[in-house]
């Protein structure tokens, strides 16, 4: 009898391998100079809060940067003239596992260049903490809650840091770390109970619950809003 | 389909005069059961409550549009109102966060009602055997029919809305509350209780080796030998 081949199945028998263990996530950085122009740039003025660079994808330039010193790099990359980053794509997370540290990663790209550029901030587990963007981005307010609910990551100074997918009093942790149990850390009859002891009404602020009545008074409402915002 | 084609005996006999069941010389009543008639008013008037949350969802809407028409079951009047629905057509994922609207709207349809768990995803979590996910809408709710497939094509759901016809055609109105009963103490809590709920979601397949990856959190000295820490 010959060996008979590996099938799907046996994967399902073997379990999940891990394979996060020794694989280190990529560290491939690009020694000397870069092609895209914003890497010199930050060089030079920032220096050491510059800690690497890389191109992934083939032309997707990549920045690893000093966290403590996030806010500034973001604020002088959307408002120095010859950076002018103003579209935040994207915030997100990767935690890779094994005590690594959980990367935030800014998906930025200037309109007026047309250049994209990808920063990531590499947080030790024991302080998940970086300055707030929201400020900057109002794109990032969201993306921002995003990963703090997913990933725990705490974003200082940002106006309005709530579960954003998750339930509010969601008790188990944060789903997307990679210590978290892929079905979640309570029993599924204790997941029922306290799922269907939410106040649905409570996930939505009194603003949003307002929204509802007739076309007419939503938008004599938006048009309210829009006088007193212009009136300061 | 008028009511005389399906009463016992016709109904339809015609005289000798070759007139009709309400011209002159026919009777102009008919006797039959209450239980016969009311039964037959509901199964042809089921006006579904439909609670898309996913593919499900677009396979339902292919259901009730021409090519498949639900109208033809009298269930035309897709009802986005739980007030003024029948069945309820749970077609998706359902995760905890959206399980108390789901059991709301259940709360809000009157009685008489049925519910129809389309797919695989409703009737079982489907491949969701994750921590956001409710692992079968029947620990929310009671269910009637459970529609298999992934999503089930638009006859797989007819069959089911039959199957649900089939059911109140055995109601009897004298049993009513044998049939409907629904404690008032009950509204928004879970159908099943935790040992069904525990014995309906065990984790199955791949999901069941899950936790082992997860089990307790990184050692030091792991942590201490990654270069990249």
């Amino acid at each position: 009898m010959t060996e008979r081949p590996l099938s799907g199945l046996d994967a399902v028998e073997r379990g999940p391998l891990p394979s996060d263990l020794g694989a280190a996530p990529s560290t491939t950085s690009i020694e000397g100079e870069s092609d895209h122009p914003s890497v010199a740039a930050l060089e030079g003025r920032f220096g050491s809060a510059i800690l690497r660079h890389s191109v992934s994808a083939g032309d997707q330039t990549v920045v690893w940067i000093d966290p403590a010193k996030s806010l500034e790099i973001l604020t002088w990359l959307k408002e120095d003239a010859g950076q002018l980053y103003d579209m935040m794509s994207d915030v997100t997370g990767v935690d890779y596992g094994n005590g690594r540290p959980v990367e935030v990663v800014y998906q930025m790209y200037s309109t007026t260049h047309k250049h994209a550029i990808r920063l990531r901030c590499p947080l030790p587990l024991e302080a998940l903490q970086i300055d707030s963007v929201a400020g900057l981005w109002h794109s990032a307010n969201w993306l921002e809650r995003e990963v703090y609910d997913l990933f725990g990551v705490t974003f200082n100074g940002h106006p309005d840091l709530r579960r954003i997918l998750m339930p509010q009093d969601y008790a188990e942790g944060h789903p997307l770390r990679k210590d978290f149990p892929l079905r979640g850390r309570f029993s599924r009859a204790e997941q029922t109970r306290r799922a269907l002891a939410q106040d649905v009404e409570r996930f939505y602020g009194t603003e949003e619950l307002a929204h509802g009545g007739t076309p007419q008074e939503v938008a004599a409402r938006a048009e309210r809003a829009d006088i007193a915002e212009a009136e300061g | 389909m008028g009511l005389g084609d399906l009463l016992p005996g016709g109904g339809t006999q015609k005289s000798e005069g070759g007139l009709g069941m309400f011209g002159s010389g026919s009777p102009t009543f008919l006797t039959t059961k209450i239980d016969f008639v009311i039964n037959w008013g509901r199964r042809n008037s089921l006006w579904p409550m439909p609670f898309g949350t996913a593919c499900c969802a677009i396979e339902m809407m292919a259901a009730a549009a021409s090519n498949f028409d639900l109208a033809r079951f009298g269930m035309e009047r897709m009802s986005f109102s739980p007030r003024q629905a029948d069945v309820l057509i749970c077609a998706g994922r359902v995760p905890y966060k959206l399980a108390p609207v789901l059991r709301r709207i259940w709360d809000q349809m009157p009685q008489p009602k049925w519910c129809v768990s389309m797919g695989a995803c409703a009737s079982s979590g489907g491949v969701f055997d994750v921590y956001s996910m409710v692992q079968g809408i029947d620990t929310i709710v009671p269910v009637d029919v459970y529609v298999p497939g992934c999503p089930p094509r638009p006859e797989g759901l007819i069959y089911g809305l039959m199957m649900i016809q089939e059911k109140i055609r055995e109601e009897s109105f004298t049993r009513h509350f044998e049939h409907r009963a629904e404690d008032p103490a009950l509204v928004a809590l879970a159908k099943a209780n935790e040992a069904e709920i525990v014995g309906l979601t065990g984790p199955f397949g791949n999901s069941t080796q899950q936790d082992k990856l997860s089990e307790g959190f990184v050692p030091a000295d792991v942590r201490a030998e990654d270069p990249s820490a």
